[in-house]
This record gives structure tokens, sequence and C-alpha cells, in this order.
């Protein structure tokens, strides 16, 4: 193996050597602290935030021009931009989750973050058939399985149950809107078969369900609940958010494709089912966050809002498939949503309760977390306006269906009163819980990089900073339509299969970015 | 190689049924035995390159070892429930699975329109038929081990579905689905003990 070919390996595989290393490096570590010095836990989540930092910034050089391509026979592994978008935010992002949860699992955490980048990494970067929706699904069981581990609490083994259920229900899905995707095809060359719209929607259907039922939107919004109620939060962010994004990313280049290559209306009433959806998402979530009482839910239910502006996203790119404002949505919600784990960590550590009644006049004793609600307020209203406003009033005008907008802007606005409700508890009298909590001062070693992680994350959430991510790019077509190679053959296929039969505009990828795609 | 496809089909949809129907040993042998023909099937044994077939029994064989329950192996108790009588009276008493998995066989045979037409009836036949079986269980099933074995059938029934019109899937995808069986069986096995232990205590 040259050295040329060891870069490559190693600049397209970067995220994955970084997680696999992990297994052997944190180990170590508590071997070597918690002989001597009893103090392993701390030096392994030190450690693994290295590792976590040590991954975003690989990220960055490898996606930032190198060419990155690695071809394994006949897999190439591409990083693609959105990619290693994710995995260099992710990076930073769950290292600083990571040090505020502190804790005797805080590495083992990081850990499953660092394989659910690599996971997102790699699946963006190997567009090709199911692959990566596969490699997405069992991530997230993996996950969430991984997550829920080391405590015999039966509502976090519940939950995975239910993950199990769903992934196992998904990827029958993928695999029916591959046939019915080859098909549409052959309806556009033979009569007798189905129309390609009726063809192009049952996909569309099909694939929608992936990012409806994985991301938690209407009438799937359960699972996101108890995810963020039973799992711990690293595991919660990446199960129910990050994992589900790409999923989204993936879906919407697919259907982005999928509506370019017919030209009739799609059949099936698919988009207004999927508009509804996610109306009734946002203003679900909105309205129940404001009711609850338990932050966990609370932010439970911001997620589920957030969910909401994916199945917009994802009936815009059905509409106006060259369009990528529905794509551009994706990262500052995951964003957005992270940092608000990253308080309910903070101040579930550091009171030891969920409730709000108990949270009364938190901001006066813990300022950093206020500032880390506040960032996260701004990024969720997306203050001052720039890029992602734009962006999401963009999808609202692509939608196209004025009641769908003024429900949206209406449960964006609820979500963005439920977030302040939670900073306005913060500033009336001090609770038993408060007032008897144990405080460190403003400046130490934990709270600085909270601090820091929390501007720079609502910067690049809110649209501060130009960050994009633009899609991975379609799925390629499916194989040609070929008899099964086992076994006795069957009747050749007539037509030669091309998937896009009709027009097929290219769907143009966001290409200006701070981190420019791999060439 | 193409004498043994109707065998391996029949003994694929007998297996998926059994694991779906059976007390725990026997419908675990029977996941063991539907990994195995459902993987020759999707691999072609004739291919030079086993990869993929290697993955695939490798890996559920991992999940098996890792999701089966304590004291499943005991020679006495398996050759118990492994006895003829025991499984033909398992499969009367479950008639509605039996009449779906025939239901399935038969509705996979019928080459139907879309690019289905084309692909191969054995496959596409075993496919639907573990489809059929696997899926009720899977969406309404409460039990934890029930609803992974479900998950085992109804996923080896896609890819039988999907092999038929699309032939072998590519490495990458090979390796993936791989370990995704491998982690449903590690997973459902860890998520049923927890549960069991919570309950019990």
């Amino acid at each position: 193996m040259t050295v040329e070919i060891a870069l490559t390996v190693i600049r397209a595989l970067f995220p994955v050597l970084m997680a696999l290393s992990s297994l052997a490096i944190i180990p170590l570590i508590r071997f070597w602290r918690g002989r001597q010095h009893d103090d392993g836990a701390t030096y392994a989540t030190f450690g693994v935030q290295l590792l976590l930092l040590t991954t975003s910034a690989g990220a960055v050089l490898a996606g930032a021009g190198y060419i990155s391509t690695l071809r394994i026979g006949q897999v190439t592994i591409d990083p693609s931009e959105p990619g290693r978008l994710l995995v260099v935010l992710g990076g930073i992002v769950f290292a600083v989750i990571v040090g505020a949860g502190e804790g005797r699992r805080a590495s083992t955490m990081g850990q499953i973050a660092l394989f659910g980048l690599a996971a997102i990494d790699l699946a963006l970067a190997i567009p090709s058939g199911i692959a990566p929706i596969a490699l997405l699904l069992f991530a997230s069981l993996a996950i969430s399985g991984a997550a829920a581990s080391g405590k015999d609490d039966i509502g976090r083994a519940r939950a995975v149950f239910r993950d199990l259920r769903t992934v196992s229900l998904l990827l029958p899905a993928v695999v029916i809107a591959e046939i019915l995707r080859t098909a549409i095809s052959y309806a556009a060359t033979d009569a007798t078969y189905a129309t390609p719209a009726s063809l192009a929607a049952g996909t569309a259907l099909a694939v929608s369900l992936v990012v409806i039922v994985a991301a938690g939107i209407f009438p799937f919004h359960n699972r996101l609940i108890r995810i963020f109620e039973a799992l711990p939060i690293v595991g919660s962010l990446l199960v129910g958010v990050w994992i589900p994004s790409a999923l989204a990313l993936i879906v919407m280049s697919e259907l982005s494709t999928l509506a370019s290559s017919i030209t009739d209306p799609l059949g099936g009433a698919i988009v207004p089912g999927i508009l509804l959806a996610g109306s009734a998402t946002l203003i679900f979530g909105a309205v129940s966050a404001l009711l609850h009482d338990d932050i966990g839910e609370i932010v439970g239910f911001i997620a589920v809002g957030n969910a909401g502006w994916l199945a917009l996203a994802s009936a815009a790119a059905l509409q106006s498939p060259t369009d990528t404002s529905s794509r551009l949505i994706v990262l500052p919600g995951i964003l957005t949503i992270s940092l608000f784990g990253l308080w309910l960590v903070s101040v579930r550590r550091r009171y030891g309760t969920t409730s709000i009644s108990e949270l009364g006049g938190w901001v006066w004793r813990t300022s950093a977390n206020g500032i880390v609600l506040a960032a996260a307020i701004i990024a969720l209203a997306a203050l001052p306006p720039g890029a992602v406003l734009a962006a999401r009033l963009n999808l609202l005008i692509l939608d196209g269906n004025p009641l769908v907008a003024v429900f949206a802007i209406a449960g964006q606005l609820l979500l963005t009163a439920a977030a302040v409700r939670l900073l306005l508890v913060g500033f009336t009298p001090a609770s038993q819980a408060v007032h008897e909590a144990e405080t460190r001062p403003l400046i130490n070693l934990i709270t600085i990089p909270l601090i820091a992680g929390a501007l720079f994350t609502a910067a690049a959430a809110a649209g501060w900073l130009a960050l994009e991510s633009g899609g991975t790019g379609p799925l390629p077509p499916a194989p040609i339509v070929s008899p099964a190679t086992s076994f006795a053959p069957a009747p050749s296929a007539e037509p030669s299969v091309s998937n896009s039969p009709a027009v097929s505009p290219e769907v143009s990828p966001s290409g200006s970015g701070e981190i420019s795609p791999a060439p | 190689m193409p004498s043994l496809e109707l065998p391996l089909v029949l003994v694929a949809i007998l297996a998926g049924t059994l694991a779906v129907t059976s007390a725990s040993r026997g419908a675990w042998v029977a996941i063991a035995l539907l990994a195995a023909t459902s993987s020759a099937l999707e691999f072609s044994l004739s291919d030079p390159n086993h990869t993929g077939l290697v993955l695939r029994i490798s890996a559920i064989g991992i999940g098996l070892i890792a999701a089966l329950p304590d004291g499943l192996l005991e020679p006495e108790a398996l050759r118990r429930d492994l006895a003829l009588r025991t499984i033909f009276n398992t499969l009367r008493e479950h008639p509605v699975v039996v009449a779906s998995a025939a239901a399935g066989l038969l509705l996979g045979l019928v080459p139907l329109a879309l690019p289905i037409e084309s692909s191969s009836g054995a496959l596409r036949a075993a496919g639907v038929a573990l489809l059929v079986v696997g899926l009720p269980p899977l969406l309404t099933s409460r039990f934890i081990e029930a609803t992974t074995r479900a998950a085992v059938v109804t996923l080896a029934g896609t890819l039988l579905l999907r092999t038929s019109i699309f032939g072998s899937l590519d490495p990458f995808t090979a390796l993936a689905v791989a370990a995704g069986f491998a982690c449903i069986l590690v997973v459902g096995g860890s998520v049923a003990s927890r549960i069991s232990k919570a309950e019990e205590q």
C-alpha cells in the first residue's frame, strides 16, 4: 500500500477510524488512571472529548478539497459535504455535551457519539442503493441499545424495543420504494403498467415514511418523546435528531430526483398528506411543549416541532425539485435541538430534577446554563433574520399552501414561547432544589467550553456562520432489472432500465460553504 | 444447483413459520435454519465469491449466540421440542399462520406486473411468504423475543424479494445488512433479558 493510498484511506474513513480507535484508547486510559489515581472516569471523559474534537478537525481537513475518494472493489467511499459538515459540528457539540454530562458513563456516551457520527459520515459518503439508509437505521438501533445499556431501567428497555420494531419495519418500506421506482421506467414504455405519476407517488410515500417515522413526525411523534424520556441525552440526540436528519437529507435528494423524473403531477395526495403531517407536528409539538412540566419532555416536544419542519421540507423537495432550501434547514434544526439537549443535561446534572416547578431561579444560580438556553432560543428563532429564516420562509412559499404556512408560523412562534418559558422560570424566586444545589464558579474547565460551544453552535444554527449543507445528491439508480444471480435464470427484462425516463434536471447541490465538497 | 432451489425455498418458509409460532427453543432453531437457507438462496452457492454468504451467516451466528436465552441448548429438551410430532402440533395449532404462509407462497408465484414479472419466481415466492408470515407478529406482538424473531423473518423475506428482482446485494450493502441482522438479534436479546430481570425484581 503506497503512502497516497494510506492517506486516502485515512481521509475517507477518518471518523470511522477515530471511532474504532476509541475502543482501544478509552479502556487504556481507564486502566492507566484507574489503577494508580482512581480518576479513570474523568480522564476517559477528557480522552473521548479529545477524540471527538480530533474527529471534527479531521473532517474539516478531509472535506476541504482533498481528494478523499476511496475505492474498495465496487464500493466508492466519497465523503460528502453534508456528511463532513455534520461530523465537524457534531464533534464539537458532543464534546461539549459529554463534558457537561460528566459522570461515570460520560466516556461511554462520548464513544457512542463517535460511532454515531462515523455512521452518519459513512452513510452520506456511500450513496448507493439501500446501503446508506440501512446503515443509518441499524446504527440508530445499535446506538439506542448501547445508550440504554448499563442500567436496568424498564423504560429504557421498552424505548429500545420500540426502536427495534420501527427499524425492522422501515427497511421493507425502502425496498418497496426501490421496486416501485424501478417500475416507473416500465410505466413510461408500456401502457399496461400503472402510470408513472402513481408509481412515483407510491415510491414517494414509501421513502417519505422513512423520514416520517424515524424523525417522529405526527402521528409517529410518540417515538421521539419516549426516546427523549428514556435514553441519555447523547443517545436521544443521535437516535432522535442527528440520524433522522441524515436520513432526511438522503430522502429529500431522492424525492427531488423522483419529482423531476415525471412530467405529470404526483398522484395520491402525497404532498398534501406530508404538508398536513408537518404542520400538525409543528403545532402539536409547540402546544405540548407549552403544556408540559418536565424539561426532558419539553425538549422532546421541541424536537417534535423541529421534525415538523423536516416534513415541510420533504414536501417542498417534491414540489420544487431544483430548489435547495429544503435541505438548508436540516442542519440548523439539528444544532438547535442539540443546544436544548446541552442545556437539559447541564441543568439536570446540576439540580438533579427535571420538573419546572422545582427549578425556579436556576438562572441566578447557574448563569452559564442561562447563556446556553438563551443561545438555544436565538437559534430556534433564527435571529437576527438571515439565511436560515429566509430558507424557512422560502419553504413555506414552495409548499404553496397559505393555511400550512399560517400553522407553521404559529407553531414556530409557540415553540419559541415554550423555550422562553423555560428561561423565565429561571428568573423566578429560587426553589428549594435550586437553593441547595452545589454550583461551581463561572470560570472553570467545564463552564468555559460550555459557553463557548453553545455560542458557536447557536451562531451556526442561526445562520451567522456561513455553513451550508446541500444534501447527498440523489441515490444512484437501482441496479438494472436482472434475473437473480442464483439458481435458474429468469427471463430477461426487456427494456434497458434507466431510472430517469423523462426529464432529469440536475438537483443542484449547494456548493458553497465553508467546507467544499470533495472532488 | 437449480434442483436445490425449491427444497431450500420450502425449508425457508417452514422455518419462518416455525420461528413465529413455536415456543422458545424450536423458534430459535428455526431462526438459525431460516438464516442458513435464506442466505443460501440470496447469495448463490455456485458463485465463486462467497463473501456475502459468509458475512451473513457469521453475523447471524454471532447474533444468535448473543441472543439465545440460557439453557436453550439442553440436548434432551431440544430433542423433545424438535420432534416431528411437536412441529406438526405447533403448525396445527396455528392454522392462520400456516394458511398465510401458503397464501404468500402462491401469491409470490403469480407473475404480477411491474419489474416483478421478470424476477426469479421461487425467490419471489419465498420472499412474499416470509413477509406475510413475519409482518403481523412484528406489528402486533408484545413479547420481545417473538418480535425479534419476527423482525428477522421479515428482513429475510424482504431481502429475498429484493434479490429476486435486483440480484444479490453489493458487498457494502451485504456488510451493512449482515451487521443489521446481528444488531437486531443482539439488541433484542439484551432488551428481553433486561425487561425480564426488571419484572422479576
